[in-house]
């Protein structure tokens, strides 16, 4: 009997301790993968910076596995999970299907993209994250601005996020003007860094009319900009390139009109408490114009009025007089652009 | 639709066809040598790559096209030289090491981009064009067809040239001797490493000739992974061609043109879903394959490594 009332104590000490260890978990190291190295000014950078501030906002120590390739990333994130890491973020949609295995193989959280099916509390977050609201300013000042009435979608892909902004851009520029015509590319499935094909095909945008781009592509980003520096516009004026997630206007060359720049800080500092506040993996993380998580670059390519004009509108947008819906479905977006009988 | 078939488009679309195609001809005809000498060359992904960021290092230093062509050639030849040494003269497993290359070539041109080029992504001004006189006034087949960098005419050259030796030359019969009995040609006295070797080496000369043209001209810049595995595509084409190098070319324009005919279709907002509308290209290809594919032969050594006297 004495033997059993010595134990309840240590059992009440074992009991609480399991509890407070369910309820809040302890983090103090972050991991963040990215497809290619964290300098793209764009996705990966965005990524891999934002996590670095994450984890400085919230006192954890970071490891940044950059560069991995659009493979299989199975045995990074295990090593990952060896070396300590309590959240793993995998910053590409073509880790969605490798992170979630590993996690249950190995019980380290993850946040994943573009899959919100699949999350599981305490264990797989998801941040489909949609900059379309700045994507629909971005398409008002592109109506605003275009002299050929046609401007130009071309993206790499057709991820969720990516899929939300050209359907935001697109119902911008017809929001401003109904006769401005958008047309629309995907360079290849998956054609990321397909820097060549990005010229391709935005050349082609260009000589079918458009004379203001509006391009979504990590590397093949790149090859759009050099199409659109290397040919004018059939009016015979320069082409303009709007840009997203990054801010490229180090490297700019008179070109690039905007961009609707991406702060993911917000949404990594956010899964950090949550996985400490054991509410990981139960609902859906945003960025908006609101919180200041979306934002549209000002560059010197830029009419001051049309400024103003967006400037207001987007005001309107954060008071939600106005409302843009976000759009994930690609089917969607192709029935917003401009179909040519 | 008739609004948009200007000749300026027109002529886009063609001309991007063919510079979509160029570095998967010169792919082509580079493994298609390799196949014939009795090597399958899996590490060419890796050869193109190296070769895309020399020749735009070399290019982009220099502010010479032309010898970011002759550093392509050379990135491509140094990734061939480690196939032809593990491979030929080692006589490792020819599809681990290929495949090995592609993955160092990737990892390797990754990190020193990062290191040189990551914070300033330097682009090439617009390439030169050789216009041919009268020829590019054509509408719309002129400027596109008889108005491109003279390599261009070049890879269309070569196109003949390897036919000819092929065809005519002992240097043929030599390399699918080397391909197809090893052996015999060895008992005849005929050098079956250093033709293996040679044909390795031309085979990363033209890859990386492939790579450079991808980043000095299709795309006025170098990026990590650009190749996309245009090098794995040039295999088909090399496998599809049964060595014949007019069928690399027929298949090279085949795919570019498809890509093209993708491009097309989307901007003139084709109610064809585009899942559909990107498989193109790869479907035309599994087509010939299909058609024809049953009746290509490969070289009896092909993948073998040879070691004399061995049995």
């Amino acid at each position: 009997m004495t033997k059993f009332l010595r134990s309840i104590p240590l059992a009440a000490m074992l009991a609480s301790s399991t509890a407070f260890g369910a309820l809040a978990a302890e983090v103090d190291t972050i991991a963040v993968l990215t497809p290619e190295q964290g300098s793209d000014f764009g996705w990966n950078q965005q990524g891999v910076d934002a996590a670095r501030a994450a984890a400085e906002a919230t006192g954890v120590e970071i490891i940044v596995a950059e560069g991995l390739g659009y493979g299989d990333v199975r045995a990074p994130l295990r090593e990952l999970a060896a070396e300590g890491a309590d959240l793993m973020i995998a910053h590409a949609s073509g880790y969605n299907t490798a992170a979630p295995e590993i996690a249950e193989e190995t019980g380290v959280a993850v946040a994943i993209v573009d899959t919100p099916t699949a999350i599981k509390k305490g264990l797989i977050a998801d941040y489909t994250l949609s900059g379309h609201e700045g994507a629909y300013l971005a398409g008002v000042l592109a109506a605003k601005m275009s002299r050929t009435g046609t401007v130009g979608i071309v993206v790499s892909g057709e991820p969720p996020s990516w899929n939300s902004q050209s359907a935001g851009f697109a119902q911008g520029v017809k929001a401003e003007n109904a006769d401005v015509d958008v047309l629309y590319a995907v360079i290849g499935p998956a054609a990321y860094s397909d820097a060549a094909g990005g010229n391709r095909v935005t050349t082609s945008v260009i000589a079918a009319g458009a004379d203001i781009i509006f391009g979504q592509g990590n590397g093949s980003s790149f090859g759009m900009i050099q199409a659109v520096e290397t040919n004018k516009a059939t009016d015979g004026g320069d082409v303009l390139f709007i840009d997203v997630i990054g801010d490229k206007s180090s490297l700019d060359k008179g070109h690039l009109l905007t961009s609707v720049v991406w702060d993911m800080t917000p949404v990594y500092t956010a899964m950090i408490e949550d996985l400490r506040a054991d509410t990981f993996g139960t609902k859906s993380y945003a960025i908006s114009l609101a919180d200041g998580s979306v934002s549209l670059l000002e560059t010197p390519q830029v009419d001051a009025d049309a400024w103003a004009a967006v400037m207001e509108m987007k005001d309107r947008i954060v008071a939600g007089d106005i409302t843009v819906d976000a759009i994930f479905d690609a089917e969607e977006v192709r029935a917003l652009v401009t179909v040519t009988e | 639709m008739e609004n948009l078939l200007t000749d300026a488009f027109l002529s886009s679309l063609l001309t991007g066809a063919i510079i979509a195609g160029i570095p998967l001809l010169l792919a082509g005809l580079g493994e298609q040598m390799s196949e014939k000498a009795g090597v399958l060359n899996i590490g060419i992904e890796g050869m193109m790559l190296f070769g895309a960021y020399l020749g735009f290092l070399v290019a982009f230093t220099f502010s010479s096209v032309w010898l970011g062509f002759l550093g392509g050639i050379a990135g491509g030849m140094m990734v061939a030289a480690l196939m032809a040494l593990f491979c030929v003269r080692l006589g490792l497993n020819q599809i681990v090491i290929g495949i090995g290359l592609t993955l160092g070539a990737e990892g390797l041109t990754a990190l020193l981009h990062h290191f040189q080029f990551s914070r300033t992504y330097p682009r090439l001004p617009a390439p030169v064009r050789a216009d041919l006189p009268l020829l590019t006034d054509i509408p719309i087949l002129g400027p596109s067809l008889f108005g491109r960098h003279p390599v261009v005419y070049i890879a269309l050259a070569l196109v003949v040239i390897m036919a000819l030796l092929y065809r005519r030359t002992n240097l043929g019969l030599t390399l699918r001797a080397a391909g197809e009995k090893p052996a015999a040609l060895d008992v005849a006295g005929g050098r079956v490493m250093m033709i293996r070797t040679a044909a390795v080496l031309f085979t990363g000369a033209m890859a990386g000739l492939g790579g450079a043209f991808m980043a000095n001209i299709a795309a006025g810049i170098f990026i990590p992974y650009m190749t996309g595995g245009a090098g794995f595509i040039g295999i088909v084409l090399a496998m599809l061609a049964r060595g014949r190098p007019f069928w690399v070319l027929t298949g090279a324009l085949i795919f570019g043109g498809a890509l093209s005919l993708t491009t097309a279709l989307q901007v003139a907002g084709s109610n064809i879903p585009t899942d559909v509308i990107q498989m193109l290209p790869f479907a035309a290809v599994m087509l010939v394959l299909v058609l024809y594919g049953r009746k290509a032969r490969l070289p009896a050594a092909l993948g073998l490594p040879y070691e004399r006297g061995a049995r």
